[in-house]
């Protein structure tokens, strides 16, 4: 749902893509709580897809009912152009997904794991196991058992199980948590990676810096309404940063709250940070100097997706 | 659902937990018959050759398979009700539960699998238990000095195992399904297990109470579970007086044999029924 303070900031249009999930209207409710309100969402072939928003936003509960595990109170959900309610295994045998932590079966290895899956799902040729292990490094570990893997070797694992069924779309939640600097590298590169192989990727992940690097476009959620969908392109030429050490910070800073392009405004040290519209740094320094405020430093910075979350969603981490 | 029981079966034969609750059932049955016989070498103040008899009959070779299907019957419960209650509350506790359903065609076929392939490995526990109780029987009379004497296998012996195996499997189900629905409930193996168990040893505790009070309490028992599955355990060709091993009260009488079949049938069909309603109506968080 576009609300209408993101009015401005909406989806491409999606009409020459292959959209492989569409979900309309959908909603649904615990009991009083509404913990997602009308969601419309489109994930296009070839897209990382990053879905964002801070704890309780209802971005598990989003992937739940993608995934048929939760039920929607209201609203249509649509996989490849197929009704989820109507063709659930046909569909769902096109997505592999892990849900906020991998959960394999401790006593098996994870080479176990991965054939008691295989033989859940059938039609996977046997060489298809060595194969996903290789593709996430763990071919070496495959006969070792799950319970004694790292954190970050189950990541790998679970990314692995989402492989073996040759997904068209792909669901990570957190797929670089528990992972050392190298690892957390191998699975940004692994990401865009698989949505060039005709793939979609489906995002959700807290650390905004490795959104902005691998995903297309982001979709944030607060309180369980979606409150932007946009490619990240277009969020982050939005406006800059701009890192301005004058004298009497506080004498700026009520000056500028004055301003009404200016989005957000603060003081961290010695320097007053504002967000501002592109190419409106002389702006702000001129009537920062009608007032007889004189800047020695004005540094520009482009705006993160960090402080484009936080703006939106008031301040809220993202995890 | 042919896969999703491959795929079951394949985490049941890899689970220790399997192995080792066939051991403990093994290693009751090679307990009681070692017990017995050092029973029946001594000879007990006040008892007369008679029961000592029955002693010796029971580690006969007629009486193995009956034996220890009746052990099956009883400490075989409770095993059953740890295998098939923790072959669905573990994919709760290890959160797996996401994981399978994400592979399974359907909730109730998963469901389905899963119930189907922990049978399997109870018949399987089953046979292994006759094998275990007929070489038991074979060893304590060697030991014994007891004559080998085969002349008992016949035609009807054999059908009358054969079904008698068959009745030990059905009266297993409805307990095993209450720690199967407890799972469900509590979203754990720890409900169904602790609850399942308990409610096995309870029960006999609270049916003997009825039995003693009369008018219709007295018969509420014929209509819960210990009782009926005592009426098809008595059909067993065990010797005299071990067919009530068991029974609190022997005064009362058992259900009828098709009352008893249809009552616990009925049960099945009702856990069964709950169980997977559950499951497929519960959304799956956390």
């Amino acid at each position: 749902m576009t609300t209408p303070a993101n009015a401005e900031i909406s989806a491409e249009s999606g009409q020459d893509k292959d959209v492989i999930l569409r979900t309309t209207g959908l909603t649904k409710r615990f009991g009083k709580l509404e913990a997602v309100k009308n969601l419309d969402l489109e994930i296009y072939r070839g897209e990382v897809f990053g879905f964002l928003g801070p704890n309780g936003a209802g971005k598990s509960t989003t992937v739940g009912m993608i995934l048929g595990l939760v039920t929607p109170t209201s609203g249509s959900l649509e996989l490849f152009g197929q009704n989820l309610d109507k063709h659930q295994w046909s569909v769902l045998r096109r997505v592999g997904a892990i849900i906020e932590e991998p959960a394999f079966y401790p006593y098996l290895s994870g080479r176990s794991n991965l054939e008691a899956l295989a033989r859940a799902i059938g039609n996977i040729p046997a060489a298809k196991i060595p194969e996903v292990l290789e593709r996430v490094n763990l071919a070496d570990r495959a006969n070792d058992r799950y319970s004694h893997y790292s954190m970050g070797m189950k990541q790998r694992l679970g990314i692995a199980s989402t492989l073996l069924r040759d997904p068209e779309l792909i669901i990570l939640d957190e797929p670089t948590s528990g992972l050392d600097p190298a690892g957390t590298k191998e699975v940004r590169d692994l990401i865009p990676q698989l949505a060039q192989e005709h793939r979609a990727v489906f995002l959700c992940s807290h650390l905004l810096h490795e959104v902005e690097l691998v995903c297309d476009r982001v979709a944030i959620i607060k309180e369980g309404v979606m409150i932007a969908n946009a490619p990240v392109r277009e969020l982050l030429t939005k406006g800059q940063l701009l890192r301005i050490k004058v004298d009497n910070p506080g004498e700026a800073t009520s000056i500028l709250e004055k301003i009404p392009w200016v989005n957000s405004i603060k003081i961290e040290d010695e320097y007053v940070i504002v967000d501002v519209p592109r190419e409106s740094a002389s702006d702000v320094n001129k009537t920062l100097a009608e007032q007889g405020i004189y800047a020695s430093e004005l540094v520009s910075s482009h705006v993160s997706l960090e402080s484009v979350f936080l703006e939106l969603t008031g301040g809220e981490s993202g995890d | 659902m042919t896969r999703l029981i491959a795929s079951e079966l394949f985490k049941l034969r890899k689970r220790l937990m399997s192995r080792v609750l066939l051991y403990v059932l093994i290693g009751i049955i090679i307990v009681l018959y070692f017990l017995l016989l050092a029973v029946s070498k001594v000879t007990i103040p006040g008892h007369g050759a008679g029961e000592i008899g029955d002693i010796q009959n029971l580690l006969g070779l007629p009486v193995a398979i009956p034996f220890a299907l009746y052990i099956t019957s009883t400490f075989g419960a409770v095993l059953a009700v740890i295998l098939v209650a923790s072959c669905i509350g573990s994919e709760y506790n290890w959160r797996t539960i996401r994981t399978m359903l994400i592979c399974s065609e359907s909730r109730f076929k998963l469901l389905g699998a899963k119930l189907i392939s922990a049978g399997i490995f109870i018949l399987i526990g089953m046979i292994i238990a006759v094998i275990a109780g007929f070489l038991m029987s074979l060893l304590t009379t060697a030991i014994g000095g007891y004559a080998f004497d085969f002349g008992f296998m016949d035609g009807e012996y054999v059908w009358n195992q054969f079904a008698q195996f068959w009745r030990t499997f059905f009266v297993l189900i409805p307990y095993s399904l209450i720690g199967f629905l407890l799972a469900i409930m509590g979203r754990s193996a720890m409900p169904g297990i602790g609850l399942g168990i308990g409610i096995i040893f309870l029960e006999g505790i609270i049916t003997a109470f009825m039995r003693l009070a009369s008018g219709w309490v007295a018969k509420v028992p014929d209509y819960l579970l210990a009782a009926n599955v005592q009426a098809i355990n008595s059909l067993s060709d065990l010797p005299r007086g071990f067919e009530e091993m068991g029974r609190s009260d022997v005064t009362f009488q058992l259900p009828g044999t098709t009352h008893a079949f249809v009552t616990l049938a009925i049960y099945c069909l009702a856990f069964l029924a709950i169980a997977f309603y559950l499951f497929r109506r519960r959304d799956v968080t956390g």
